[in-house]
């Protein structure tokens, strides 16, 4: 039974990585525009769907590499027409816009590649288990670990050490400030939203390799990478990192021991942040 | 400085709504109308058009897109034209189904529903139907229930129960594959359903349950079941999922090499889902209701190559054939009996054979009189990564009669009870 459990947390840890990444993405808008894009999942779709479509041309890996761009670069047209009107207006508006983007994406997805299941491969090698006595260690898991750790460490470097994330971190604290300083907040926030775009059309190409590709692949993904933003606080971007392998981990201890409720306690787990600790486990008093 | 520079402020009240309104997205979906003109015959389709089911209750929509033109194009029923009415009940939220039931029999006026992949859906709109007089035909739920302790004088049913298909798979896999078996199964009636009747085999011929894992419909990682079930070391994992769930289940026990160490099986498998899988995991054992690759069988051709032309040239699943079979059951009986009487239609179904360019099957395929269940065959058989042609992605080692594994009518529960 430990070690049940015991794979249950390193697998969760693996599950939650994955959530984080999404959710990385989502927080990163949300900061800096204040739009809570529900078309993340659309987004997360069509980086799933173009890879598909790259695959043939360039292989699995080319596809990895260009399929994320792409649907930034699409992510990028969408903010300059549709969502930048909207900034300085009730986030509803923005919600709304996006609620409704979220369907247009869903069913377009749909008619260009069908309702049908499509069967994305991934390379051989990633499809078997590594180690016989750490069962839970297969190739794809800890690629997409690998991939999670490093999209994560270069967003940070990116944040953190450069100007351009010095101007996002600043920007999300006080917009006015940063535009009062000379900083074209228009080309700032379209660049964050297609970075916070193309963390899901990577989380896409991960999700496409473990979950059958289908119109609605990122609907059901979205939600999980909400509750990681709000356990790990509306803000907080290491918060959202811990939220997201949070989650993975009680899911996954769940199902050990009552796994109709693997689902159901991340919700759980989000009400009682929100009892005890209203801003999340990193979000800043007063911000949110 | 514009004003669009600053951000009004979201608040975690704002993102729990979004959360909030986001879920309600996975559970509302517009409704789907294909209204085809004026009315005489109206056949209601309460299906599951979105979500995790979509494909093959979209398939079965087609299926009986195509009976419908048919029909029409052979007169119709009773001399007068026939349309289908389609309305999405999403895949999972039975109250929608139910409410979509009323409107198509209240507001609609239809003559037939045709409903649902859905078991658990089944199970409801028979309720409905059962209570307002109008006649139902079952296309895609399985669990027993339909056909046995919940049957009604009204509902029949197309597809096979759980029993007929887990009876027609146990004894290969006992005799092959070994004793110990672990279930990973869909927490609703359908797994629930299947997963007895392998307990039931089980029992019979003296293996052991090792374990069994229920999983949440729509769940997206399997991980923490697939561990479960490698601890457990079965000779046979057996998946009993459907839809989405089935393609991510098999994608990710091979990744985790689980098809090196265990044999893989289940009971219902479609092509639907095989289709979505990458080669590699095209695998297992498991038993299709019907198959597209029939070359002996009369008529299958022709029905392969109309599909194709409304498929965009993909060859019809076992879903494709229930919509189109039970769509042309009632109009066959319709015109038979002269009449749209609900009561006189059901009872002449009861023992109704369906004629070969409908049944599209090498056996005698017929209703059963004590339980409405249809008694068609059933093919048991293996997925393959690569067949003949890129569609043959099943090879059928055995064809077995319904009537030889579905239980006696006895053992079914099913008591018929006609309206005075």
């Amino acid at each position: 039974m430990t070690q049940l459990i015991l794979y249950n947390v390193f697998n969760g840890l693996i599950i939650g990585a994955f959530y984080a990444l999404m959710a990385l993405g989502l927080s990163l808008i949300l900061n800096l525009s204040g739009v809570i894009n529900f078309a993340h999942g659309g987004f997360l779709a069509i980086g799933a769907y173009f890879a598909f479509a790259l695959i043939p041309f360039v292989g699995f890996w080319g596809a990895l590499l260009i399929a994320p761009i792409l649907t930034a670069l699409l992510g990028g047209v969408i903010e300059r027409i549709l969502i930048r009107p909207l900034y300085g207006r009730d986030p509803l508006y923005g919600l709304l816009l996006t609620f409704g983007l979220a369907f247009i994406i869903e069913d377009g997805t749909r008619k260009i590649w069908g309702p049908q299941t499509l069967p994305f491969s991934v390379p051989e090698w990633m499809s078997t288990p590594l180690s016989a006595n750490y069962f839970f260690l297969t190739g794809y898991r800890l690629f997409m670990v690998a991939l999670v750790t490093v999209a994560v460490i270069v967003l940070f470097v990116v944040l953190n050490r450069t100007r351009l994330g010095m101007r996002i971190r600043a920007g999300t604290l006080d917009l006015e400030t940063v535009s009062v300083l000379g900083v074209n907040v228009r080309i700032l926030r379209s660049v964050n939203f297609g970075l916070g775009i193309y963390l899901a059309g990577l989380a896409g190409v991960l999700a496409a390799g473990m979950l059958g590709l289908q119109p609605t692949i990122g609907t059901d993904l979205i939600m999980p990478s909400f509750v990681a933003i709000i356990v790990g606080g509306l803000g907080s971007l290491p918060g959202t990192l811990v939220g997201g392998l949070l989650i993975g981990v009680a899911s996954g201890v769940t199902s050990v021991f009552f796994p109709s409720a693997s689902e159901a306690v991340i919700y759980i787990m989000m009400g009682l942040v929100l009892l005890v600790r209203p801003r999340g486990l990193f979000g800043e008093e007063g911000r949110f | 400085m514009s004003e669009d520079i600053i951000n009004r402020p979201v608040g975690r009240r704002r993102v729990l709504q979004a959360g909030l309104a986001i879920g309600a997205m996975q559970v509302t979906s517009p409704f789907v109308v294909k209204a085809l003109g004026e009315v005489p015959v109206k056949i209601g389709m309460d299906n599951t058009f979105t979500g995790t089911y979509a494909e093959l209750g979209r398939n079965e929509q087609m299926g009986s897109e195509l009976a419908v033109q048919e029909i029409n194009k052979k007169g119709g029923i009773l001399g007068r034209p026939v349309v289908l009415l389609s309305e999405d009940s999403t895949s999972a939220d039975t109250g929608t189904a139910v409410q979509k039931a009323h409107k198509l029999i209240e507001r609609d006026k239809v003559s037939l529903v045709l409903d649902s992949v859905n078991s658990a859906m089944a199970l409801a709109i028979g309720e409905v139907t059962a209570q307002a007089g109008v006649m139902n035909i079952v296309t895609g739920g399985h669990t027993d229930a339909v056909t046995g302790t919940d049957c009604h004088w009204n509902v029949f049913r197309i597809c096979n129960t759980t029993r007929m298909e887990t009876n027609s798979m146990s004894k290969l896999l006992f005799d092959k594959f070994g004793k110990k078996w672990y279930f990973i199964t869909p927490d609703y009636a359908f797994g629930h359903t299947l997963q007895q009747g392998f307990e039931a085999s089980l029992k019979k011929f003296g293996g052991t349950e090792v374990g069994a894992s229920l999983t949440p419909l729509g769940t997206t990682d399997f991980s923490s079941y697939l561990i479960k079930a490698q601890a457990a070391n079965p000779d046979v994992i057996i998946f009993l999922h459907a839809g989405q769930d089935m393609i991510n289940a098999l994608k990710q026990a091979v990744q985790f090499g689980l098809d090196k160490r265990f044999h893989i099986a289940g009971a219902q498998q479609e092509l639907e889902a095989l289709n979505g899988l990458p080669p590699n995991a095209r695998i297992g054992n498991w038993v299709f209701e019907w198959y597209w690759n029939q070359p002996n069988v009369p008529h299958v051709k022709e029905f392969v190559a109309a599909i194709r032309k409304l498929n965009n040239g993909k060859v019809p699943t076992a879903r494709h054939w229930f919509g189109y079979a039970a769509t042309w059951t009632y109009a066959l009986i319709a015109n038979e009996k002269k009449t749209l009487d609900a009561r006189v239609l059901a009872k002449g179904l009861e023992g109704f054979t369906l004629p070969p360019e409908v049944a599209l099957m090498p056996d005698k395929v017929f209703f059963r009189a004590g339980d409405h269940q249809l008694m068609p065959n059933l093919y048991i058989g293996h997925a393959v990564a690569h067949g003949s042609v890129p569609e043959d992605l099943f090879h059928v080692d055995q064809v077995v009669k319904g009537i030889d594994v579905a239980p006696p009518v006895s053992e079914t529960g099913c008591h018929i009870k006609w309206p005075a």
